[in-house]
């Protein structure tokens, strides 16, 4: 598979005090969803923003299609289909006329997709801007981005302010996306969506990718939630005791805990009492990204 | 998959539509200024019949006045006010029009990139395959556009009344007064624009040119009875300005003026060209 979006060493800084992101490392690949995690201020619009030559970057570089950043932005930009984080439009315009100009701006010359679009995610065409509420403005960000049907869709937040059904739709049409062989590379505070949609996560911290892993992967990679249910209750301490269990807690006859550890000692120690129950859960995508911004010794990769 | 976009993209497709955009948009600032000013002219060609009984008078009372008050309000030595295009020319086409008239590029040119940046639209606008330079390209000659759509309402509410009135101001005379606010406004219009290209801010971009539009009109107006001034004065836009309504339009004058409005815009488009985009 060819790298729709390639950055080595991307950094951006603002000024000396102000740090943007440094030395990112990204690789996307043609036909996947990628979820671009981090908390406010980690870099992800700095980062997306830079891939669209709105900012400039302070060292390394970035490929888009094959094509540098900043020579071939325009070029570049045919190709995208850009939500930003704040979408705003001109006060008085409709969804209808914006949609006209972009067509006329990138020589589309047929928008009924445009109007499925609408349809399917319930956008009012018809109302000026400063009649929308945020989710419907939001709406009308995601027909622009998408009517043209680019080979790739770089999404800030697609899915701010919208109510769940919308949601959902949204989700369908990023599947479609996928299956038409196209790449999306969204950031997103939704971790429930990321996890269902993305391919591939990365996740930034202060500037810094810190991991990308197959959705998968990182959940598999991560910690486990133990709950082990025996026939009579069971001295909590053997189980403290082993590496990597944490938050353990005892209720009558069952043990809860979590497992960055080893699971085959969990076991060979349940096994010295009469166990009746186990249960062995994967983490959420969230208990996963928050664990990249706690305090665990083996949290994640 | 291949986008759906038609084969062949015009190059300068982008461009155009982004100047009957921004023009759309301005349509209705194009209306207000126009009428407003207009009606400013409407009732200054309404009011010289009154004046013109009086006219000795009122020359007189002129003459009293200090040199240096009657250059700030445009009123030139010799300026005759028994005639209606002196008149015009001291009421509002040597002072108000020009120092009113030159902020609608200002805050238009203003809005244009810096506005765009802190209302938030810049991003969208920008995400489509458009050029940087087009931006700035198309938002000037938008606003030139509109620029000549208010002179054109002005021009209306200034001969149709005197017309009307059996006042003998000629169309000519008219057309020329209100062309040759043209190329002074454009200029500030690409100060503005220059403005909003380097600072990214709004207020800086407004303030800039007009700090510098009011200095420059009176750097022009009292260096012709300050000394220390006089050599500033053709630094300044006005003293190339003229009086067209009383004596035609100076082409090279407009031809100049124009020029150095061009190459503003063009260092503007240079320097947007280079710079980070904030939001």
């Amino acid at each position: 598979m060819s790298a729709i979006i390639r950055t080595e060493g991307l950094s951006k800084t603002y000024g000396r005090r102000s740090r943007g992101i440094e030395d990112v490392n990204l690789r996307v690949d043609e036909g996947e969803v990628f979820g671009f995690l981090g908390p406010n201020g980690a870099g992800k619009t700095t980062t997306t923003r830079t891939l669209l030559n709105f900012l400039r970057p302070t060292g390394g570089r970035a490929e888009v299609f094959g094509m540098e950043t900043r020579r071939e932005s325009v070029a570049i930009r045919t190709l995208v289909g850009n939500l930003p984080g704040e979408f705003a439009l001109e006060d008085r315009m409709t969804g209808e006329r914006l949609l006209r100009i972009f067509a006329r701006l990138r020589g589309v010359g047929d928008l009924r997709y445009a109007y499925e679009l609408a349809e399917r995610i319930e956008a009012d065409l018809k109302r000026p801007m400063r009649r929308l509420s945020r989710g419907n403005k939001q709406k009308i960000g995601l027909v622009q981005a998408m009517f043209h049907r680019p080979p790739l869709l770089i999404l800030d937040e697609p899915t701010g302010g919208l109510d769940p059904l919308v949601q959902e739709e949204f989700l369908e049409i990023i599947g479609e996306t996928k299956a038409e062989g196209r790449t999306v590379f969204f950031s997103s505070h939704n971790l429930a969506e990321v996890e269902r949609v993305c391919d591939r996560v990365g996740i930034i911290r202060a500037g810094r990718l810190v991991t990308v892993e197959t959705t998968d992967t990182l959940l598999n990679k991560s910690f486990r939630h133990v709950s082990l249910t025996f026939d009579e209750p069971v001295d909590p301490e053997p189980f403290e005791k082993l590496p990597g269990v944490g938050e353990l807690s005892a209720v009558g006859t069952s043990l809860s805990f979590t497992l960055y550890g080893n699971l085959d000692e969990v076991v060979k120690l349940a096994a010295r009492g009469r166990l009746i129950n186990m249960e062995y859960e994967r983490p959420s995508l969230e208990e996963v990204f928050l664990a990249y911004y706690g305090d665990h010794e083996n949290g994640g990769s | 998959m291949k986008s759906q976009r038609t084969e062949e993209r015009r190059p300068w497709g982008t461009l155009v539509a982004l100047i009957i955009h921004t023009t759309r948009l301005q349509l209705r600032s194009v209306v207000v200024w126009g009428v407003a000013l207009g009606l400013l002219n409407l009732l200054t060609v309404a009011s010289f019949p009154a004046v013109e009984d009086q006219s000795q008078g009122l020359n007189d009372l002129v003459e009293s006045y200090p040199p240096e008050m009657r250059e700030l309000f445009g009123i030139g030595e010799g300026t005759d006010l028994t005639k209606i295009e002196d008149f015009l020319a001291a009421q509002t086409f040597n002072f108000l029009a020009p120092l009113a008239l030159a902020f609608f590029p200002i805050l238009a040119s203003a809005g244009a990139i810096a506005g765009a940046e802190e209302r938030g639209t810049i991003d969208v606008l920008l995400g489509n395959p458009v050029p940087r330079w087009q931006l700035v390209a198309g938002s000037f000659i938008a606003t030139a556009l509109s620029l000549l759509g208010i002179l054109v309402i002005l021009g209306l509410f200034t001969w149709v009344p005197a017309v009307l009135m059996d006042i003998d101001l000629s169309i000519r005379s008219t057309v020329e007064a209100v062309l040759n606010l043209w190329p002074l406004c454009t200029f500030f219009g690409g100060l503005a624009m220059l403005c909003s290209a380097l600072f990214h801010r709004r207020v800086l971009a407004i303030a800039i040119p007009g700090a510098v539009l009011v200095g420059m009109y009176f750097v022009d107006a009292l260096g012709n009875t300050v000394e220390e001034l006089e050599d500033a004065r053709p630094f300044t836009v006005f003293y190339h300005y003229a009086s067209a309504i009383e004596d035609g339009i100076d082409w090279v004058s407009f031809g100049g003026i124009t020029l150095v409005a061009l190459l503003l815009v063009l260092l503007a488009a240079l320097t947007f060209s280079r710079r980070d985009i904030y939001t």
